[in-house]
């Protein structure tokens, strides 16, 4: 399973999305508003998120806040911390 | 790329403002008051000041809100007078404020209740979360925190033009306080998310709503319903952080308390439903209440807090 795979499913399951398959979300849907419709407090979840699942720890907030556009920029993100 | 924009449909929709009353220059007479007389002069002049704007319809239909709820069997008289005494607590607090940082902060004297039980929580290394609310003068009462060697980070929302000003801003030195916008990306969160994790102390407000509407519960305040933020207990649900519940108050012409409430340790995995904090912001709410039994002059939220629900929308 591919990082981008694993993120939808983690984030339907850690953030309780019980209403959306993994198909459903696509690589470019945005996290926040009108794409996933995740709020500002679920940004807290998506840190813990990343480092329970892929050991990646996001120490320096402004400079990944831009990773927390899409799905795309958030597994971008970890795929290069990860390697 | 394109920052992440906030979704703060509540501070555009707020009916409140935390904008002062009154123009600049006048602002500029108590501060050159102070300076030339000391607190008793520009308290004197405040008296008068308050008075002229407790006349005010505006100024008492603000008092109301607040003062219905917590006086609800007052009458015309008493509305009168209650109105001019919480106006002249703000008053007072605002000379204080301006007092320390144009004289120095040895001309209030700060009692802290509680600061072994702070330390404790401090040395669990996973930061602190204050949960503070619109009373007494935080920024005040915070000067005795300079023993916790830790830094201090302050949610605060300053309104466009607002010409009141902060202590350090007196004083012309750097603020004590990092300063997180919630109007910022995603409500500041990461930015107090960080905080946490670097073992610092977040201060936010408990008693208003900042940022997504989202993050509010409706919880029973002083025999109505209000809308107040989970995000405190969210935060610290995840990151570990206790919760510490504390006031500030007046207590004499030149001193203030500083006073623990309650302390409070939120289990992790509570998920996203904003019900599952609910508990703790009525928790919240009841102490709040408690401190307003207390001191019923030194509560400062001039809006209608019953009546800006989210969920009567």
């Amino acid at each position: 399973m591919n990082v981008k795979e694993k993120l939808k499913r983690v984030l339907i399951e850690d953030l309780n999305l019980e209403d959306l398959d993994p198909e459903e979300i696509t690589d470019d849907m945005a996290l926040f508003d009108e794409g996933l419709g995740l709020d500002s407090l679920d940004a807290v979840e998506l840190v813990v998120i990343v480092q329970k699942h892929f050991g990646v720890e996001i120490k320096d907030m402004v400079e990944s806040r831009p990773a927390f556009q899409s799905i795309n920029t958030l597994a971008k993100f970890i795929e290069e911390r990860m390697s | 790329m394109s920052p992440i924009e906030p979704h703060s449909t509540l501070a555009q929709r707020q009916a409140w403002t935390s904008r002062s009353i009154g123009s600049s220059w006048q602002h500029q007479i108590f501060y050159l008051l102070i300076r030339l007389g000391g607190r008793r002069a520009a308290y004197l002049l405040l008296y008068a000041v308050i008075f002229y704007y407790t006349l005010l319809p505006s100024v008492r239909r603000k008092c109301s809100y607040y003062l219905h709820q917590r006086f609800p069997e007052s009458k015309a008289w008493g509305r009168f007078w209650n109105s001019y005494r919480m106006s002249l607590g703000l008053g007072k607090v605002l000379i204080d404020r301006a007092l320390i940082g144009i004289l120095g902060p040895e001309h209030v004297e700060v009692e802290l209740h509680g600061k072994q039980e702070l330390l404790d929580l401090v040395a669990e290394g996973n930061g602190v979360i204050l949960v503070n609310a619109h009373v007494g003068c935080w920024q005040v009462a915070a000067s005795v925190l300079g023993f916790v060697e830790t830094p201090i980070n302050l949610l605060m929302q300053r309104e466009e033009g607002d010409i009141d000003r902060h202590h350090f801003e007196h004083a012309g030195i750097d603020s004590p306080y990092r300063i997180i916008d919630p109007r910022g990306d995603l409500g500041g969160v990461l930015e107090m998310l960080q905080a946490l994790k670097r073992g610092e102390i977040v201060s936010v407000m408990g008693d208003r709503m900042l940022g997504d509407d989202r993050n509010g519960v409706d919880v029973d305040f002083m025999g109505g319903v209000v809308t107040l933020p989970f995000s405190p207990y969210k935060l610290a649900s995840v990151t570990g952080a206790p919760i510490m519940v504390l006031f500030s108050y007046k207590v004499g012409p030149k001193s203030y308390a500083l006073k623990i409430y309650q302390t409070m340790h939120i289990p992790g995995g509570l998920g996203r439903r904003k019900e599952k904090f609910t508990p703790y912001v009525r928790e919240f709410a009841q102490r709040l209440e408690g401190f307003c039994r207390e001191h019923p002059f030194q509560f400062f939220n001039f809006f209608d807090m019953w009546n800006n629900r989210v969920s009567k929308e």
